[in-house]
């Protein structure tokens, strides 16, 4: 029997050819100073490795009942939550699992960089290591949607604003990530597939990348102060410590496992403790007291935006994140030379300390943060009723349409409703009509903050919208424009539809 | 530490996952409780709940002082049919800001939950006021109102309306109590002629516009309107917006 399975195995073997290759991966040599107590600093990489192995036997088991689905992916869930045998184990096994592997990339990357495992000739593993932790990242942020709840929302309205800042591009990456110009069910099919072919295909490639040039390029030997590392020398000093090194299987194996297994034990036993998390309220999106609140990776770019003056935005949502991850590319070559242990390296170990001190009070922050985007549906919260008793009834109708619109999404009145655009309950303190007219018909220009209107609302209802609008004033305080009369006021008449024409101004007080 | 004592502890470390694993699982705290399932928007059959989620945006927290008509008004629940309910709240009010709202015409409810909006508005809002001496709720409004009912109109309008409205719907000067202008024909064509008849008819009791029989405001030989004179000041309002129905918004609910 076993003389026949080892024939059939070198039958295989004679043409696949890749006993060699796993022998030498089994057997590679790592240097001996592994084997010391500083050895346990090397098992990050491998736990995110077994992270990701519970992420796909989990994943899988998921997607056997889980319907990309507008209209039932919320429901699959709750069959799983409530319903299926152990499906609410599964699901919080995939959740806390990824985070674990986030956090284990983080430390696993912190502890490179802090030991200067990114120097000569690392550098590019570490950049393909980048590159893992921004799949990582993706798969945690697509995953997060296809919990069709309102903290999904959330995330399809940061990721279109973030799309639809790109120059040029921006409204086309918007229309291929959403589907369409507004987020819908269009979405949810779109980010499955990310989630499922596109994000993992790509990271199971690198990830075979970043094993192999760790292979190629050897584990580096736990730094010693005062050893440096110089590109004439390194090369032939590294090869001449393997002479004398261990197998990988070995100790350093066992390791590894070690924690792997304790790894999984904790994510087990928490996810057994906590139970699954979410779908929170139901995918409504007229929900009057949702939250929505990212994922924790994302909460310190949400604290970040929600704190930061709106001009900011752009900057934070687009500009911000490629400098960081541009930043964390140049990583080994700005510096990829001299010491690497952490006692010598002051600047390293402070910026550390720095960025996580800053993520941290962000994230801690970001649970408390208000910046809100709601985007679809008529909002509940009903006008507010000293706006309702003042208003004439072009003033009415106009309150209807501006509701009836979805304004109040983003715009608060009186403090209620959304927050992504101003709260406009004086906005007739600040823009006259024609202002106004152009505001709501183009949105903002270069598109990305308020969606351009002039399409979607006919000039009746514009008209009696703009008559809403000019309204929202304190009582007392004149509108904006009336109380200098001049040549704006021409340009007012002009602007104005020609059917209101004969008729005199709308609230000439 | 030797690779034996290494193996050793991994042996451990497994007894362990096991244990936690083994069969307990389905007892862990972890497990949603039942009771805590949130309801699905489509589950919701609670009338204040959906009321409030759906409507209150427009017609106002307690179903008046919204901007748009009151629902939670006496005399329109009194004469308002219950099929009328039903059909504006499935297909919304094509060319006004009413939505529709069922799902197959892409709004959020059921057909279930309609009918219990529908019937809820009567049942919650309670119509105290018998509608015996009112007008029907349906009136009838000839496609081309001729220029003799236009004239009936308008001296019904001088003397009915005028008063806030100003002579030919113009609005009248004083800020604090003027409604504002209603012969805009933009702000006409936003309002079916249907809502134009109901308000006539019932007025706004919550924002101080009296209905059909009110005298507050009006001439002292002031008589309640008929049905037929609702329909003449209709058929006025209608000529001022320059068209017999409401045009259809470009973004109007679907049919
Ligand atoms: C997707 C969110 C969003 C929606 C929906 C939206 N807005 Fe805005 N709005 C914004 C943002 C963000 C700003 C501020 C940036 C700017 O001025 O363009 C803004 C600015 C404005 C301003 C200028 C306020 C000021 O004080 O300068 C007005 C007026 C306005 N919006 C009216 C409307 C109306 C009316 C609607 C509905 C037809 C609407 N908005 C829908 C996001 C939105
Ligand atoms: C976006 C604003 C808006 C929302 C939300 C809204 N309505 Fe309306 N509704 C209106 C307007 C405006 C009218 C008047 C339409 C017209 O001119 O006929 C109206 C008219 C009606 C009427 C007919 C009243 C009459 O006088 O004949 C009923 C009944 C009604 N709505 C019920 C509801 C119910 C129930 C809901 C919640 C499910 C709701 N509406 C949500 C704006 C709204």
């Amino acid at each position: 029997m076993n003389a026949r399975l080892r024939q059939i195995g070198t039958w295989i073997d004679r043409r696949l050819g890749v006993r060699d290759l796993l022998a030498h991966t089994v057997l590679h040599p790592i240097p001996r100073e592994l084997e010391s107590p500083m050895g346990w600093w090397y098992v990050f990489g491998s736990a995110s490795l077994t992270f990701l192995l519970l992420q796909i036997l989990s994943g899988v088991g998921l997607a056997l009942v889980y319907v990309p689905s507008a209209d039932q992916a919320y429901e699959s869930l709750l069959y799983l939550d409530y319903e299926h045998p152990l499906g609410w184990f599964l699901r919080a096994l995939h959740y806390y699992a990824g985070s674990g592997m986030v956090v284990m990339v983080l430390v696993h990357m912190t502890q490179v960089f802090l030991q200067g495992g990114h120097k000569y000739p690392r550098e590019l593993t570490w950049c393909v290591g980048v590159v893992l932790l921004l799949c990582v990242l993706g798969m945690f942020f697509s995953g997060q949607i296809l919990r069709w709840d309102p903290d999904a929302y959330w995330g399809l309205a940061v990721a279109g604003s973030m799309a639809g800042r790109v120059p040029i591009i921006g409204p086309d990456v918007v229309h291929v990530l959403l589907g369409a110009e507004t987020i819908g069910a269009a979405a949810l099919s779109r980010f499955f597939a990310l989630h499922v072919f596109v994000i993992p295909g790509a990271l199971l490639f690198f990830l075979a990348i970043h094993l192999w040039l760790v292979l190629r390029c050897g584990v580096s030997a736990p730094p010693v102060p005062g050893q440096i590392v110089d590109r004439a020398t390194y090369d032939r000093d590294y090869a001449e410590s393997l002479k004398r090194g261990v197998p990988f299987f070995g100790d350093a194996f066992w390791r590894d496992a070690l924690v792997s297994a304790l790894a999984v034990i904790v994510v087990v036993v928490i996810a057994a403790v906590l139970g699954p998390k979410g779908p929170t309220d139901p995918p409504d999106p007229t929900l009057g007291g949702a939250n929505p609140r990212p994922e924790w990776p994302f909460l310190w770019l949400f604290a970040l935006l929600s704190l930061s003056p709106r001009e900011a935005e752009t900057f934070i949502i687009l500009v911000f994140p490629l400098l960081v991850i541009g930043v964390m590319f140049a990583v080994p070559f700005i510096s990829n030379r001299g010491e690497r242990a952490p006692s010598r390296r002051p600047v390293a170990v402070l910026s550390v300390i720095l960025i996580y001190t800053t993520l941290g009070v962000l994230t801690y922050l970001g649970f408390t943060a208000p910046w809100s985007p709601r985007m679809e549906a008529w909002t509940a919260d009903p006008v507010p009723v000293e706006i309702v008793k003042r208003s004439t009834v072009p003033q009415l109708v106009g309150g209807s349409v501006f509701q009836y619109k979805n304004c109040r999404n983003c715009h608060a009145l009186d403090g209620v409703g959304g927050r992504r655009g101003p709260d406009l309950t004086s906005v007739g303190t600040r823009l006259t009509r024609d202002q106004l007219i152009m505001q709501v018909s183009n949105g903002t220009p270069g598109g990305g903050l308020m969606p351009a209107y002039g399409k979607q609302i006919s000039p009746a209802e514009l008209s009696m919208l703009v008559d809403f609008l000019v309204s929202l004033r304190p009582e007392g305080q004149p509108a904006a424009g009336w109380a200098t009369p001049g040549p704006s006021l021409g340009a007012q008449q002009a602007a104005e539809p020609t059917y209101a024409k004969q008729l005199p101004p709308p609230d000439a007080s | 530490m030797t690779s034996a004592r290494l193996l050793e502890s991994w042996r451990v470390a497994g007894l362990l996952f096991l244990l936690t694993t083994g069969g307990c699982l389905d007892q862990m705290p972890g497990k949603p409780n039942p009771a805590s399932r949130p309801k699905l928007p489509s589950e919701q059959t609670d009338f204040q709940v959906l009321f409030a989620r759906s409507c209150s945006g427009c017609h106002g927290a307690d179903g008046k002082l919204g901007p748009a008509p009151p629902l939670n008004d006496p005399l329109f629940l009194a004469i308002v049919p219950d099929e009328v309910l039903l059909d504006v709240i499935t297909r919304g009010r094509r060319g006004t800001p009413m939505p529709a709202f069922d799902r197959r015409l892409s709004g959020t409810l059921t057909a279930e939950q309609i009918q219990i909006l529908a019937e809820g508005l009567k049942t919650h809002f309670k119509p105290t006021l018998a509608g015996g001496d009112a007008p029907p709720y349906t009136g009838e409004l000839s496609t081309q109102p001729s220029a003799e009912q236009i004239a009936r109109g308008e001296k019904l309008f001088a003397s009915a309306c005028a008063a806030c409205h100003g002579d030919s719907g113009q609005g009248s000067g004083d800020e604090d109590t003027a409604p504002g202008r209603v012969n805009d024909p933009a702000l006409l064509s936003l309002f079916s002629n249907q809502a134009l008849r109901r308000i006539i008819i019932t007025g706004r009791p919550d924002l101080g516009m009296p209905n059909f029989a009110e005298t507050d405001g009006r001439d002292s030989d002031f008589k309640p309107l008929t049905s037929e004179e609702i329909d003449d000041l209709v058929a006025l309002l209608a000529h001022w917006r320059g068209r017999p129905q409401q045009v259809a918004s470009n973004m109007g609910p679907g049919e």
